[in-house]
C-alpha cells in the first residue's frame, strides 16, 4: 500500500513535468501576441491560485484578501526599483518576505476568528490596504508608479519587444507554486493543514499546534502571491493601487481553485486553464461596453460548480484520482 | 512509584455552574481505570481538563511527575496523553491512513516512518483493510476505532477513552473491549469514561464514580457496584435501601 502511494506521487510529478514541457514549447506554435498575452495571464493566475490554495484550500482558512499580498509584492518591487534602484529580482524576494511577515502579523489576531468572520476580516483588511496606497503620496497615491523601461534586459526584468520572457517566468512561477504544493502535501505541514481544516479540536489533541500551522500556511501563501505581484508589475510596467490591489485579484485567485477543486493539487491549474482564457475572450469579444460580463460568467460557473460538483472539476477525472486529490 | 496521572483538588466552574468540585484522583501506570457516573456528573469536564482542552478554575493536574495544569492540549499530547472524543471527530476529507498519520507525526517527522507507524497502528486496531477509504465513508463503529487508532499513533503513555464503547452492538462492544485490553497489554495506561456498566465493570481494574461534580466512591468494580451511595446516585433512594 505504501508502494501504491509512492507511485501516485511519482505519477503526479511526471504529469506535471510533461505539462510544463508542453507549455514551454507552446510559443513555438503560437505567434499571436494577443494569445500569448492570455497564456501569460493564465499561467500567472494558475500560480496565484495555487498559492492561495495553500492557505485557503489545504489549511481551510478562506481568504478573500490576497490582493493585499499581490499589491505588496508589486509595490515593494517598484518602489525599491524607482526610488532606490534595487533590481526587481531582489525586490521580488523583498516583497515576498514583507508579504509573509504581514500575513503572519495579520494572522496573529485573525486566526482566532472562525469561518465567516475570518473571511470578512480578510476582505476588510485588503480594502484598507487599498485605501492606504491610494492616499500614500510617496508611493504615487492614486496616480501610481510608471516603471521606466529602457530596452530589453534580464537584469532589470523588463522586455518591450517580446512577451516570451514574461511567459517563461510565469511558467516557472506556476511550476514553483505547484511543486511547493506537491512537496508540502506529503509533509508534516501538509498533514497538519488538512487536519486543521477538517477538525481543529481533534488536530490539537493529536499534537498539532493549530495556530502555528495556520501561520505557516499564511506565510508561504503570501510569499508566493507577492512574487506573482512583483511579476505582474514588471509585466504591466505601470502600477496603481486599483490595478494591483483591487478586489478582483482576490476573487481571481480564489475562483480557479474553487472551480478546479479547492484543497487539491491539480484544482487551481485546471481551474485557471479554463477560467482565465474564457474571461479574457469574453471580455474582448463583448468589448468595452461588456465590463462586468466576465463577472456574470464567473458567478454562473461558481453556482453551477457548487451545485453539481462541490469538489470541483478534478473530481470528474476519475474516482481514484478524486480520492488522491482529497488526500 | 508516583502515579502516572494525578488531579489535585481540581475545580471547574462555568459561570454559576460547578462542573467539578475538589476532584482528586490518581491513575497508576498500567491500570485500566473507569470513570463513571450518571449524566451531568462532570465526567466529560474532568476528561477535558485532563486532556488540556481548558485549564481548571482551581487545582492542579500532574502527568508523569510534571505539572501540566496550564499546558495546552497539543503539548500534553507530546508528553504522552492521547484521547478520543465522545462525538467522533474524524478528519472527514482524509483517508483512514492519513487520519492516523496526523497522530504518528508527533513522534516521527520523516513521512516514510510516520506512514509505516500508521499502518502498524491500523493493523493493531483491525482497520488495515480500510486504510485507503475516506474517513467519511466509515460506519460508526469503525469511526470509533479510528479515534482510538489516531490516538494510539501518538504513542501515548495514557490513553483517555471517552465513551468509545457506548452505542455499539454487543459484538462490536466485545471487539472494543478486546482492543482496550490489547492496548493495556501493550503497556499503555487507560482512563475511560463509560456509561454502560455491564461492559466497563469486567474490564476495569478500578472504578471512580463521579456524582454532582465530586468523587463519590472509588475502588474495585465489584465493590463499587454494590456501594449504596452509587446505587442511590444512579437509581435514587428507594433502590439503595433494597441493596
Amino acid at each position: 500500500m505504501d508502494k501504491h502511494f509512492a507511485a501516485r506521487r511519482r505519477r503526479d510529478l511526471i504529469i506535471a513535468a510533461v505539462l510544463a514541457a508542453l507549455a514551454a514549447l507552446a510559443p513555438l506554435f503560437v505567434k499571436n501576441v494577443y494569445i500569448q498575452n492570455i497564456m501569460v495571464l493564465t499561467l500567472m493566475y494558475a500560480a496565484l491560485s495555487q498559492s492561495w490554495n495553500i492557505l485557503s484550500g489545504y489549511c481551510g482558512q478562506i481568504s478573500l484578501g490576497h490582493a493585499l499580498y499581490f499589491g505588496i509584492g508589486a509595490y515593494t518591487t517598484e518602489l525599491l526599483f524607482t526610488k532606490f534602484g534595487v533590481l526587481p529580482w531582489f525586490g521580488m524576494l523583498a516583497g515576498g518576505g514583507i508579504a509573509a511577515v504581514i500575513a503572519m502579523g495579520l494572522g496573529y489576531p485573525f486566526f482566532r476568528l472562525r469561518g465567516h468572520y475570518f473571511v470578512i476580516a480578510t476582505i476588510v483588511i485588503a480594502e484598507i490596504g487599498l485605501l492606504l496606497f491610494q492616499n500614500w503620496e510617496w508611493a504615487g497615491a492614486a496616480m501610481g508608479i510608471t516603471i521606466p523601461v529602457r530596452g530589453d534586459s534580464w537584469l532589470k526584468f523588463q522586455f518591450m519587444r517580446s512577451k516570451l520572457p514574461y511567459f517563461y517566468f510565469a511558467l516557472a512561477l506556476c511550476c514553483l507554486a505547484w511543486f511547493v504544493t506537491w512537496w508540502l502535501e506529503d509533509s508534516k505541514w501538509g498533514f497538519w493543514w488538512r487536519a486543521v481544516k477538517d477538525n481543529p479540536e481533534a488536530a490539537e489533541s493529536l499534537g498539532v499546534v493549530v495556530f502555528n500551522s495556520k501561520m505557516g500556511a499564511a506565510a508561504v501563501s503570501a510569499f508566493l502571491v507577492a512574487v506573482g505581484g512583483a511579476f505582474y508589475a514588471q509585466f504591466l510596467a505601470y502600477i496603481d493601487p486599483e490595478s494591483v490591489m483591487g478586489f478582483q485579484f482576490s476573487l481571481l485567485m480564489a475562483l480557479p481553485a474553487v472551480l478546479g477543486g479547492i484543497g487539491t493539487l491539480w484544482g487551481p491549474v485546471l481551474g485557471a486553464a479554463i477560467l482565465i482564457p474564457m474571461t479574457e475572450l469574453t471580455r474582448s469579444y463583448i468589448g468595452g461596453s461588456g465590463r462586468g460580463v466576465d463577472l456574470i460568467v464567473y458567478g454562473t460557473l461558481i453556482v453551477l460548480i457548487s451545485l453539481a460538483l462541490p469538489q470541483g472539476l478534478v473530481s470528474l477525472l476519475s474516482r481514484s484520482k478524486a480520492r488522491g486529490a482529497t488526500r | 512509584m508516583t502515579a502516572l496521572l494525578e488531579t489535585r483538588g481540581v475545580w471547574q466552574r462555568f459561570g454559576g455552574l460547578v462542573a467539578n468540585s475538589d476532584v482528586s484522583i490518581s491513575v497508576g501506570r498500567g491500570e485500566i481505570v473507569g470513570l463513571i457516573g450518571p449524566n451531568g456528573a462532570g465526567k466529560s469536564t474532568l476528561f477535558n481538563l485532563i486532556a488540556g482542552v481548558l485549564p481548571p478554575t482551581q487545582g492542579s493536574i500532574w502527568f508523569d511527575g510534571e505539572n501540566v495544569t496550564n499546558l495546552p492540549a497539543a503539548e500534553r499530547c507530546q508528553l504522552g496523553v492521547g484521547r478520543t472524543f465522545q462525538v467522533v471527530k474524524s478528519f472527514e476529507t482524509m483517508t483512514v491512513i492519513d487520519n492516523v498519520i496526523v497522530g504518528a507525526l508527533v513522534r516521527n517527522t520523516v513521512m516514510r516512518v510516520a506512514r509505516r507507524k500508521a499502518y502498524e497502528v491500523l493493523e493493531f486496531t483491525g482497520l488495515a483493510a480500510r486504510a485507503d477509504v475516506l474517513a467519511s465513508d466509515l460506519v460508526p463503529a469503525e469511526k470509533r476505532r479510528l479515534e482510538v487508532a489516531r490516538a494510539l499513533a501518538t504513542e501515548p503513555k495514557l490513553l483517555l477513552l471517552d465513551e468509545v464503547l457506548t452505542g455499539l452492538t454487543p459484538t462490536e462492544a466485545q471487539t472494543g473491549v478486546a482492543l482496550v485490553r490489547k492496548v493495556r497489554d501493550a503497556g499503555i495506561t487507560v482512563l475511560m469514561v463509560e456509561h454502560v456498566m455491564e461492559i466497563v465493570m469486567p474490564l476495569v481494574d478500578r472504578a471512580i464514580v463521579l456524582d454532582l461534580g465530586k468523587v463519590l466512591v472509588e475502588g474495585k468494580p465489584a465493590d463499587v457496584v454494590r456501594d449504596p451511595k452509587v446505587i442511590k446516585a444512579y437509581l435514587g433512594d428507594r433502590h439503595a435501601v433494597g441493596a
